[in-house]
């Protein structure tokens, strides 16, 4: 094995088409439907807010889609991106386990987002539109389309959640200084924000009130479309980029992964990644593959247990390891109980869930965190909140092969990095996250339930 | 302010710190759907809600199926053009 930590493509193995894994599907995605008719959606109902070139990459089967140059002219800047090989985290982990990790965070706004970004400037700039209206919570999406609005010079406007905007100057700088326009939402710019203003003129405004304003505002102007940052299908399409380097520089070192490891928000940078790996599981290649999501949940594990003696999995099979928990018997209350139950997930990962084919799994806020310090500590790199969950799912995986004695080899996708994330580090580094407990009741309840050793 | 409302969380979705007291009144006053979920270790948020919540409004945050991203999109188009057609 190679003892180099990074692995690089040239500018010119820049895929030239994005992997469409909608052509590979054991069963097709099913068709949504207009909530008002009932019949499946045509391309006219979505042409008020996308392009066609847009609209028809969300439902096409083709399987690989052309880059455009001048797309791939601007990915220059930052794409290829690195394979890092994390040797010293798998040193301090004591770990047989080989770690790679695919890192998003060198582009200019600091994660994988402007791979959608700049592809949907191009296509709108392409139909002759001038403004792209879009919302933000705390701001990722936001600074990635205003990049990519620089780009091509388009107008972005961005409704900015309130409480987010009063909160996280930064980012709204940011989006600024790439010459974006940034309101807090609700906005006096819409009727939406308009009729919620006049309800509660301190509203913090909230995601859904956001999009409405921004939806209102494409709608509204000839000269303006709408653009998101992740669920949608062609916005996985763009980021399989990424992927499809990460598995050009792993055929190159002649490896392939056994597990591959990421964060779910919406699901944008993990399909970006595992999409072109999925296919060999689908086409049966590679039937051990394992993909497993990391969604945010707030089940106690490791950090809110006691220290105790329990199984290592839900269904008791492995063998006893030492670790703190809360006893493979909790079971977390029914409203959300199972994987991938984040409303706002993609349909080509829940599809690709419910046929099997990837896992999901919840982590802590806390043992994330935690996870990002032993990164930063080893590797180097401060991660957004988002990619130490993923973080926490591989230090996990890698401390099975510990147990184990295996050399599994673990691909990571890392989504970005944390510079504008400072409060909540700061949060946690502070304790502030710590100063809640968990509810008695529980922990001895599942306490209850911990096999005698 | 009620017992649990200042304290703080990252919240997935925003990808910001929030308090208890913006998570409960999140969607027009009712909670986020999310704030079991994202709550549940702090505190029995569950008790706590049901106690506050009519069984109504339960159901409107809790027991609704989420829907499509493209079916909320379409909604929203359908609304932006009525509202276009008759300016406040
Ligand atoms: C750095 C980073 N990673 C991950 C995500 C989650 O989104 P997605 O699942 O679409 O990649 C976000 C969303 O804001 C993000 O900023």
């Amino acid at each position: 094995m190679d003892k180099r930590t990074k692995f690089t493509l040239s500018e010119e193995e820049i895929p030239r088409y994005w992997y469409n894994i909608q052509a590979d599907l054991p069963e097709p995605l099913p068709p949504v439907l207009h909530p008002g008719t009932g019949n499946p959606i045509t391309p006219d109902d979505l042409a008020p807010l996308f392009p066609m070139e847009l609209i028809k990459q969300e439902v096409s089967t083709e399987r690989w889609i052309e880059i455009p140059e001048e797309v791939r002219d601007i990915y220059k800047l930052w794409r290829p991106t690195t394979l890092y090989r994390a040797h010293r985290l798998e040193k301090f982990l004591d770990t047989p386990a080989k770690i790679f990790y695919k890192y998003e965070g060198s582009s200019p706004p600091g994660s994988h987002k402007p791979n959608t970004a700049v592809a949907q400037a191009y296509y709108n700039k392409m139909e002759g539109i001038k403004r792209i209206a879009t919302e933000t919570g705390a701001g990722q999406w936001g600074s990635a389309l205003s990049f990519g609005g620089a780009c091509f010079d388009l107008e972005i406007k961005v409704y900015m959640v309130r409480i987010s905007y009063d909160q996280k100057p930064y980012r709204r700088v940011m989006m600024e200084t790439w010459g974006a326009k940034c309101v807090p939402s609700p906005s006096n710019e819409t009727k939406a924000g308009r009729d919620m203003l006049a309800k509660d003129p301190d509203c913090p405004g909230s995601l859904g009130l956001a999009i409405s304003e921004a939806v209102e505002d494409a709608v509204s102007r000839d000269d303006t479309h709408y653009a998101l940052g992740s669920v949608l299908n062609h916005v996985m399409l763009h980021q399989t980029v990424n992927g499809l380097e990460a598995k050009k520089l792993m055929e190159k070192l002649d490896v392939y992964p056994d597990i591959i490891i990421g964060c779910i928000g919406g699901g944008s940078n993990f399909a970006g990644l595992f999409f072109p790996f999925v296919k060999d599981k689908i086409d049966g290649t590679k039937p051990d593959l394992r993909i497993i999501n990391v969604e945010p949940a707030s089940c106690p594990t490791l950090t809110k247990g006691p220290y105790a003696y329990d199984f290592g999995d839900a269904a008791g099979l492995t063998p006893l390891i030492k670790m703190y928990t809360l006893g493979h018997g909790f079971i977390p209350p029914p409203v959300h109980a199972g994987g991938l139950r984040y409303h706002g997930m993609a349909p080509l990962i829940c599809h690709l869930y419910r046929l099997g084919f990837v896992e999901a799994r919840a982590e802590h806020q806390l043992a994330t965190f935690q996870a990002g310090i032993t990164f930063a500590r080893t590797e180097g790199i401060i991660s957004a909140p988002e990619a130490n969950h993923a973080i926490k799912a591989v230090i996990d995986e890698a401390l099975k092969c510990k147990e184990s004695g295996e050399s599994k080899t673990i691909l990571l996708a890392h989504s970005g990095h944390g510079h504008v994330d400072m409060a909540a580090y700061d949060a946690y580094l502070s304790g502030k996250l710590h100063d809640y407990e968990y509810p008695r009741e529980m922990v001895e309840e599942a306490l209850a339930q911990l096999p005698k050793v | 302010m009620e017992k649990y409302d200042h304290l703080e969380i990252r919240c997935p979705r925003l990808g910001g710190e929030v308090t208890f007291f913006y998570c409960r009144r999140e969607r027009n006053n009712l909670p986020c759907p999310h704030i079991i979920d994202c709550w549940e270790m702090y505190f029995p948020v569950e008790k706590y809600l049901s106690s506050k919540l009519s069984r109504e409004e339960w159901d409107r945050c809790f027991n609704q199926a989420p829907k499509n991203k493209v079916m909320t999109l379409i909604e929203l188009i359908e609304a932006a053009k009525n509202q276009k057609q008759v300016p406040d």
